[in-house]
């Protein structure tokens, strides 16, 4: 079967789930896929395909509408990101990594800037470290906006009428980071001790009306969806992660609180001004696709309630260390470290070898996405590939963050 | 199962790393500690997948996660890099793996941290390690036909490397 297959798409994933057919099917019944080879069929989902949320290919081989086998294809995206850190200088880089985690720039750039200043002993100012902590709060607000309204999205008991109204806050989120920054995505924001502009006149009470009303959005979209009999029949005990494969998968942010592990690098490893905010870390219970849409909506609050803090704490100072030529040229001494803070969708974190120069040796992501995109074929196996839809969604990837 | 709760089992970074000692005191080799929140030793390539094994199971201080994995060009050689977490310690061993540069093969950990498995076909896309009695040895990020491993320090780009380009 293979073979015949190998003239018509010289494709190794499509070669693979096809060999693992008969790989089942020659050991007989008892494999996992054994004995249905009459219904079995492979669809090839994406990598243009408007629910796998940018370029991710999933080989899916059904029994019917029954996943049998799911082979994840990544790469689609990859801009050599590792690669090219090591031909520009520390400073140089910081650009690059927004285009990581796209839809959560600001706290991308903040993994890699950190990890830079730990190598190389660099000590933000106090400011900074607030203007640092309400950017990133602010960029996960908009992140998850685009994580539970692509995922409603997804289910289509709604059409696509939650994404209007995540997008339209997200919109105003924007706007704040625009106005600080520069730029609405690729924002270019953060310096080694410190963030590059001071915020501007009348932000901080922008910010503030804005940050009130968070909590009404949040009743908007629960309003929307929570109470709705289909909604509630797609979510509901679908693709439960136990905390076993949390472990086992390295699994981490709002994926795995759903299913109860409270592991937030925000209050279990805290960094920055952390330690003087009060915030809840959103738990679900049962690990289920509803809890992980949940623990975003909370998260969503909590992070407003964050920015609130930050504001009225805001002290005044400068913003960056020295004078302005200071942080550009930065040389750590020769040594490895790896820093990871807690990202929109979990541990984001750099390892970064440096050999003393200008230049990283070696830089190497861990991103969320790459990692929590590996549980996909054990967690979709057994689901109806309209649930796997759902179950993919909920898990809320970036194939930017994936691919890099 | 439940896990232990995050930084259950109470223990300052140099405890765990005594605990550590005591319990591999011959196959954790240069174990030293690195603030804030990492244990750094190396390992022999030999008894890789051995101490994973007993990391993984290691009581009252399991490491339970594997968080990833990550491979260095040093120029005479390569090194893997294996970055662990233990939830009951809420702290991360760093495992540091040398690799010769003639024969670039380790044990495969992806059955003891299914985690590991992405990060293994990584480190062979890109720096061109093998992992000995790996499920599915593949590229990953690279088209399939790419030749070469282009974060190798020695690697030259040339429109060779893609034929399909």
């Amino acid at each position: 079967m293979s073979d015949q297959f190998a003239t018509t798409a010289p494709d190794e994933a499509m070669a693979l789930a096809l060999r693992r057919i008969a790989d089942s099917e020659a050991a007989g019944r008892g494999s996992e896929m054994a004995g249905l080879g009459f219904n079995q069929v492979v669809v090839n989902m994406g990598p243009q395909h408007p629910s796998t949320h940018g370029v991710l290919r999933l080989v899916v081989t059904l029994d019917g509408e029954l996943v049998k086998d799911v082979i994840p294809v990544i790469g689609y995206l990859h801009r050599g990101k590792e690669k090219i850190a090591e031909k520009r200088t520390y400073y140089q880089y910081i650009p690059i990594v927004d285009r990581t985690e796209y839809v959560a720039g600001m706290n991308c750039e903040w993994g890699y800037v950190r990890t830079v200043e730990k190598l190389a002993g660099i000590e933000p100012t106090r400011r900074a470290e607030f203007i640092r902590v309400i950017m990133a709060e602010l960029n996960r607000i908009a992140s998850h906006q685009v994580g539970v309204g692509t995922f409603t999205a997804d289910l289509a008991p709604l059409g696509t009428a939650m994404v209007f109204y995540a997008f339209r806050h997200r919109e105003k989120i924007l706007d704040l980071l625009e106005a600080a920054s520069g730029a609405r995505m690729m924002f270019n924001y953060f310096r080694f001790g410190g963030v590059r502009y001071d915020l501007p006149d009348g932000w901080v009470e922008t910010c503030r009306e804005l940050m009130l009303q968070v909590p009404a959005w949040c009743r908007e979209y629960e309003a929307l969806v929570n109470d709705n009999a289909v909604f509630l029949q797609r979510c509901l005990g679908k693709g439960v992660m136990t905390q076993d494969d949390v472990a086992d998968y390295a699994i981490t942010g709002p994926n795995a609180r759903a299913s109860g592990v409270a592991h937030d690098l925000r209050r279990t490893r805290p960094y920055s001004v952390y330690p003087e905010l009060d915030f809840e870390v959103c738990l679900g219970r049962h690990g289920d696709v509803y809890d992980r849409y949940q623990v975003r909506v909370d998260e969503i609050r909590e992070s407003a309630k964050i920015v609130l803090q930050c504001l009225d704490m805001l002290p005044a100072g400068p913003v960056q260390l020295g004078t302005l030529r200071a942080p550009y040229v930065v040389t750590p001494p020769p040594g490895a470290c790896y820093t990871a803070q807690e990202n929109p969708r979990g541990e984001f974190g750099t390892y970064i070898v440096s050999d003393g120069s200008r230049y990283p040796y070696r830089l190497k992501y861990r991103d969320p996405c790459f990692v929590n995109l590996q549980i996909f074929p054990k967690l979709l196996r057994g689901n109806k590939i309209a649930d796997a839809v759902a179950i993919s969604g909920s898990m809320d990837l970036v194939l930017g963050g994936i691919d890099r | 199962m439940a896990l232990p709760a995050i930084g259950s089992a109470g223990l300052a970074l140099d405890d765990v790393a005594a605990r550590l000692a005591a319990a591999l005191p011959s196959d954790l080799s240069d174990l030293r500690v690195q603030e804030p929140d990492t244990v750094v030793a190396v390992v022999a390539p030999a008894v890789l997948h051995d101490v994973a094994l007993r990391l993984r199971g290691l009581e009252g201080l399991a490491y339970e996660s594997c968080n990833f994995v990550a491979a260095v060009d040093l120029g005479d050689g390569f090194e893997a890099v294996y970055h662990l977490y233990s939830f009951a310690a809420n702290s991360y061993l760093e495992l540091h793996v040398a690799v010769p540069r003639a024969k670039p093969v380790l044990d495969t950990v992806s059955d003891v941290w299914p985690a590991a498995d992405w990060h293994e076909r990584e480190a062979f896309d890109m720096m061109g390690i093998r992992f000995e009695g790996h499920p599915d040895p593949r590229r990953i990020l690279l088209p399939d036909d790419w030749v070469g491993h282009p974060l190798r320090k020695d690697y030259v780009d040339s429109i060779e490397n893609h034929p399909n380009v």
